[in-house]
C-alpha cells in the first residue's frame, strides 16, 4: 500500500511556531531569536543590553545550552523573568520548548522577550520558534570568512551584530567582506558591529531594538523619544 | 547535522500515517529536499537508520529527491537559480528574492503492509 501524503515534515514544529507567535502578539511582546557560536557573546549582550532597556522596557529571557543553569542565573538579577533550557544532546530548541516555558512566564508583564539559543550556526536556522526577529552573532574572532562558509543562517537573518568590535583591528577583521558576503545573501539584512566591552554600537542596537518594537506592537516608547 | 532532527520528525510524521493507515510495517519512505536546506543524503541516510530502529520503519528504504531552488527577484520578477551563498539577480545585482522552489523538506509518500 502506497500513501501519497506531501506533507512539510517540519510541520509540527511550524505549528507550535505559529502559535508562539500568536501569544507574543496577543502580550505585546517583541521576541527575538538570538543565534550565533557559542561563545560569540550572547549573553554578555543580554547583561549590558536588559538594564540599558529600564526602566521603561522589561525584558524576559529564554536561554537554551545543552547543559547548566549558569546563563539564566547570570540574567535573572537583571531580566524580569529569566528561564534556562536545557536541551540534552539536542543542538537547537523547538517551538514547543518556548510554548511549555511561556506557561511559568507572565509575557504581558514584559516589553522583550530574548530568546537566547544553543550555540550553533547550522541547526537553529531551521526551527522557527515563533519569534518576530532573528538577529545572528558574529564576533570578530571567529573571523570574517564565517558568512560564506554559513550562508543559510546569515540569509535568514533580521540582523548581524558583529560582536566584540573593538578587537576589530587586532585581528585585521576585513568588515567588507562580510558586508560584501551578506548582500549576495539578502539586500535587506542589517549588520552592526558592536561591542559589550567598550560600548560601540549599544546606542544604535537599543535603537533598533525599540524601532522594531514599535513597527510590532505598535505601541509608542519613552524610552524610544528621549 | 540537522539531519538528526529532521529525521525524529519524519519519524513522527512516518508512525502517524503508518497508524491512520492500519500498516504493520513500512518498507519505503519517499523524501523531497529543497538544494536550500541543505540536507546531505548520505547523513540523512545514516540519521534515519538510527531513528528506524527497532521501529514499524526498521529496514526500510528511503528515497531521496533533491529539488533545485527557484527564486524570483522582488525588484524586477526574474527567475533564476540561486546558489547557496549567491542570491544576486542577475538582472539588479541585488539579493531581494522570492524563493519559488528549494525550501522545503517535504514527505512525498509512505509505502507499507
Amino acid at each position: 500500500m502506497k500513501i501519497n501524503v506531501v506533507k512539510k515534515v517540519l510541520q509540527a514544529n511550524d505549528i507550535v511556531a505559529r502559535k508562539n507567535r500568536e501569544a507574543f502578539k496577543a502580550a505585546g511582546i517583541l521576541a527575538l531569536n538570538f543565534i550565533s557560536s557559542p561563545g560569540s557573546g550572547k549573553t554578555t549582550l543580554l547583561e549590558k543590553t536588559i538594564p540599558a532597556l529600564l526602566p521603561e522596557r522589561k525584558s524576559i529571557v529564554l536561554v537554551g545550552d545543552l547543559q547548566t543553569t549558569r546563563d539564566a542565573e547570570r540574567l535573572a538579577p537583571r531580566a524580569l523573568q529569566a528561564t534556562q533550557i536545557n536541551t540534552g544532546m539536542s543542538c537547537h530548541l523547538y517551538a514547543n520548548q518556548i510554548a511549555e516555558s511561556l506557561e511559568c512566564l507572565s509575557l504581558t508583564a514584559g516589553d522583550f522577550l530574548f530568546i537566547e539559543n544553543v550555540g550553533n550556526m547550522v541547526c537553529p536556522g531551521e526551527f522557527d520558534l515563533g519569534e518576530n526577529l532573528k538577529v545572528i552573532l558574529l564576533s570578530i574572532p571567529e573571523g570574517d570568512d564565517k558568512v560564506a562558509k554559513y550562508p543559510t543562517i546569515f540569509r535568514a537573518a533580521d540582523l548581524v551584530l558583529l560582536t566584540k568590535c573593538d578587537l576589530m583591528q587586532a585581528l585585521k577583521f576585513d568588515v567588507n567582506l562580510v558586508k560584501d558576503d551578506i548582500a549576495k545573501l539578502n539586500a535587506n539584512v542589517k549588520l552592526l558591529p558592536i561591542s559589550s566591552q567598550s560600548g560601540e554600537g549599544m546606542e544604535e542596537w537599543l535603537g533598533w531594538l525599540q524601532e522594531k518594537r514599535v513597527e510590532a506592537i505598535g505601541k509608542q516608547s519613552k524610552f524610544f523619544t528621549e | 547535522m540537522h539531519e538528526m532532527s529532521i529525521a525524529e520528525s519524519l519519524m513522527d510524521q512516518i508512525i502517524d500515517i503508518a497508524e491512520t493507515n492500519h500498516m504493520e510495517s513500512v518498507a519505503e519512505v519517499e523524501l523531497e529536499t529543497g538544494h536550500l536546506r541543505q540536507v546531505i543524503p548520505e547523513v540523512m541516510r545514516e540519521a534515519f537508520l538510527a531513528v528506524t530502529q527497532g521501529t514499524i520503519a526498521d529496514g526500510a528504504k528511503l528515497i531521496i529527491n533533491e529539488v533545485e531552488p527557484l527564486a524570483a527577484c522582488r525588484q524586477c520578477r526574474r527567475e533564476f537559480t540561486p546558489q547557496i551563498d549567491d542570491f544576486l539577480c542577475p538582472q539588479c545585482r541585488q539579493a531581494d528574492v522570492d524563493i519559488l522552489k528549494g525550501d522545503e523538506i517535504i514527505l512525498k509518500s509512505v509505502v507499507g503492509n
